[in-house]
């Protein structure tokens, strides 16, 4: 496994390592934020009015609601990175960063639950409020209401205090529409794909915000965050390189490519590359023309045994007795004649030395013996001997 | 390590490495950036504004009916008075196809579709206030025009490969020259679309001869039709000079330094264009198997 992989590697072009490299080492990093961020989480499952007062964000993470503002360049950083460095497709360019800071007011468990219920209602409502031929903006308009709606049955029955104001719900409303156009471009399978990539980027997002990293961050002063993120956008946004999901997209194109130039650099009937640097100045054997007419199973005088150890060892060719089983038993079945093979009829034909009969000479008393030739007995109706399998034509019934 | 960074991120000396052939979505935003100028964008979107441009340049596209673009202009539109037998509808800021409606015939005041659905008159002005009402403009637009155009009828030798449907082919250029070309072809299961999502398949074109070098459905490399079965390898799109020479105009025509030209073989007309994208999609390099890159790169690019 380790092997092919290095294989692969080894093969690999510039182009498509570079990326790959990129790509490792932002995931790397991503996964460690992550991993602080997980790790900073006090409480998984709570809801506000056991918080007495204190903002969800604050009690679970330990951030304050005035610095929620300064974690959103760390979101809009991971954005970036996600889609030019990776190639994540997700809803719209700062959606993923919108709902994190959404899930980051209402909490680690509760906020995708949230999320998904009330955008869940809208993909099931969306198909009949079309069916109403309303304009974009009143589509919206009824969407914003209907959303708002099951958040506050949310609310009602989960939570009163749980909080869910105006962000989240243009955030919701903007995934439905997002979700339904994508559906009706690409089909379901695309846009589920998409709608699930913004909502694990949204998650992933979610945790680097709170990361202890980004906490010293902010901690340390306030400027620094967004001075870091800026910096660090405007450096990583000038990747031209290749971004990780366009290795896979290309690959055909790469694989074709040493196809074509492996098939080009090899003479014919060579099948494995054995040349290491130098140029290949060995003759390739011609291969030797086949003979018209080859033995079944040939009694012919026994080939001296290999002395030599090689790696491709000769079958051995034992000529049989005529009276040998196998032999007896190959005679008794009348093995059928098969077109430029030898006619093997009797005991007699196996004798090391015998004449045999090539099957394209068909008299007429081997075409009754030879019964159950394939090609021959069909085409052949008595008493027009063909000649060396063609026809003779000598009068207009032939034809 | 140093050298590394530079050649990611394009600040080294060498910013362009032969062994680079493939061009990336990053790199192609950098060259829309770097070429195609906002207004040209804007204007490129604008299938009306880019009509009215590239037939200033001379330049042969496809014939106009009429053009609804607010709802005075639609209330005093009727489509049983005004309309042809044969026409398509557009939204002017319409992407990959949507809102496209197509009529090929007519028995008194009712279309048809190419899929033999009727088509009343009511039904045909409700599509076009969803037009103008920017039902089919993306997020940014809240009104639209309505592009009307007559029928364009395929070029026999084209229609003679597909079952229904228009062939299109989609040329790339950057400045005057053109760099990779392919057609797409429709198929019953694309629904005589030629959209690559939908199961149409791309056929890469050799830019010197004009002949299909190589067919592609959704990945999966094809040597005939599926549905009419003709051999696609090797065959020549006629009128090839003229389509290279519209598509190395058309460009500068809107201004944009790196387009993708969308041009329609008519059956009298011959090579016509019908759009220009100022976001020309990279999928072209999969279909000729060929790298974008190496060709940029070929007329002189340094990719800075």
């Amino acid at each position: 496994m380790i092997a092919r992989i290095r294989e692969i590697w080894g093969r690999a072009t510039p182009q498509v390592r570079r990326p790959f490299y990129v790509g490792l080492g932002v995931a790397v990093v991503l996964a460690v934020l992550v991993g602080l961020g997980v790790g900073n989480t006090s409480a998984f499952f709570v809801l506000p009015s056991t918080l007495d007062g204190k903002a969800t964000s604050q009690a679970i993470w330990g951030l304050k609601p005035s610095n929620l503002l300064m974690v959103l360049p760390l979101g809009a950083f991971l954005v970036v990175l996600a889609r030019s460095f990776i190639g994540l497709k997700a809803f719209g360019l700062f959606t993923p960063m919108l709902i994190a800071l959404a899930f980051l007011q209402i909490g680690p468990v509760m906020g995708p639950v949230v999320l998904c219920s009330s955008v869940l209602v809208g993909m099931i409502v969306t198909p009949s409020l079309l069916k109403l031929r309303m304009t974009r903006v009143g589509f919206l308009g009824v969407l914003i209401s209907l959303i708002v709606l099951v958040l506050v049955g949310l609310q009602m029955i989960l939570d009163t205090q749980l909080q869910v104001d105006a962000f989240p719900v243009i955030v919701c409303a903007l995934c439905v529409e997002r979700w339904w156009k994508q559906w009706g471009k690409d089909g379901a399978k695309p846009a589920a794909k998409m709608a699930l990539n913004t909502f694990v980027l949204a998650v992933v997002i979610e945790f680097v915000m709170v990361s202890n990293f980004a906490m010293a961050l902010i901690e340390w002063s306030p400027l620094l965050m967004p001075a870091t993120t800026g910096i660090a956008i405007a450096i990583l946004g000038r990747y031209r390189g290749l971004r990780l999901s366009e290795i896979h997209r290309f690959a055909p194109i790469w694989l074709e490519r040493r196809r074509q130039a492996r098939a080009a650099a090899l003479p014919e009937g060579v099948t494995e590359d054995r040349r290491k640097g130098l140029p290949d100045t060995r003759r390739v054997p011609e291969p030797e023309a086949l003979p018209e007419a080859m033995p079944e199973e040939e009694p012919a005088a026994p080939v001296p045994r290999l002395r030599v150890r090689a790696a491709y060892r000769m079958p051995q060719l034992v000529p049989l007795h005529r009276s040998h089983g196998m032999v007896l038993a190959a005679a008794a079945k009348r093995a059928p004649a098969l077109g430029g093979m030898w006619v093997i009829e009797s005991p007699a034909d196996l004798a090391p030395g015998a004449r045999r009969r090539a099957s394209q000479l068909i008299s007429p008393s081997v075409t009754s013996l030879a019964t159950g030739t394939p090609a021959n007995d069909r085409a052949l109706p008595a008493g027009r001997p063909p000649i060396h399998n063609a026809w003779v034509v000598r009068r207009a019934e032939d034809v | 390590m140093f050298m590394g960074l530079g050649k990611i991120f394009a600040h080294g000396k060498q910013a362009f490495d032969p062994l680079d052939e493939i061009l990336g979505i990053n790199q192609r935003n950098a060259l829309i950036q770097k070429y195609n100028p906002r207004h040209a964008i804007e204007r490129a979107r604008d299938k009306v504004a880019a009509k009215y441009a590239l037939e200033a340049a001379g330049i042969a596209c496809t014939g106009t009916v009429a053009v609804i673009d607010d709802h005075q202009k639609l209330s005093s539109f009727k489509p049983s008075r005004d309309m042809p037998d044969a026409w398509a509808i557009k939204p002017a800021r319409g992407s990959q196809g949507d809102g496209i409606l197509l009529a090929v015939r007519r028995e008194g005041n009712t279309w048809y579709k190419g899929s033999g659905a009727p088509l009343p008159e009511e039904m045909v002005m409700h599509h076009i206030q969803k037009v103008v009402d920017g039902g089919f403009s993306g997020d940014s637009a809240a009104e639209d025009a309505a592009l009307i155009e007559p029928l364009i009828i395929a070029d026999p030798a084209l229609s003679r490969i597909v079952p229904e449907g228009l062939p299109d082919l989609r040329v790339i250029s950057l400045h005057h020259t053109p760099l990779m070309a392919m057609v797409r072809l429709p198929t019953i299961e694309s629904d005589g679309k030629a959209n690559l999502h939908q199961r149409a398949i791309g056929a890469g074109i050799d830019m010197e001869t004009g002949k299909i070098t190589r067919a592609v459905v959704k990945g999966t490399p094809i040597t005939h039709h599926p549905d009419t079965g003709v051999n696609l390898i090797g065959f020549e799109i006629p009128g090839w000079k003229r389509v290279l020479e519209l598509a190395s105009r058309c460009g500068p025509a809107v201004g944009l330094g790196y387009c993708g030209a969308d041009i329609v073989l008519d059956v009298n007309d011959g090579p016509l264009v019908i759009e220009v994208n100022a976001h020309p999609g990279i999928e072209i390099q999969n279909i000729c198997q060929a790298g974008l890159k190496v060709r940029i790169a070929a007329t002189g690019e340094d990719f800075r």
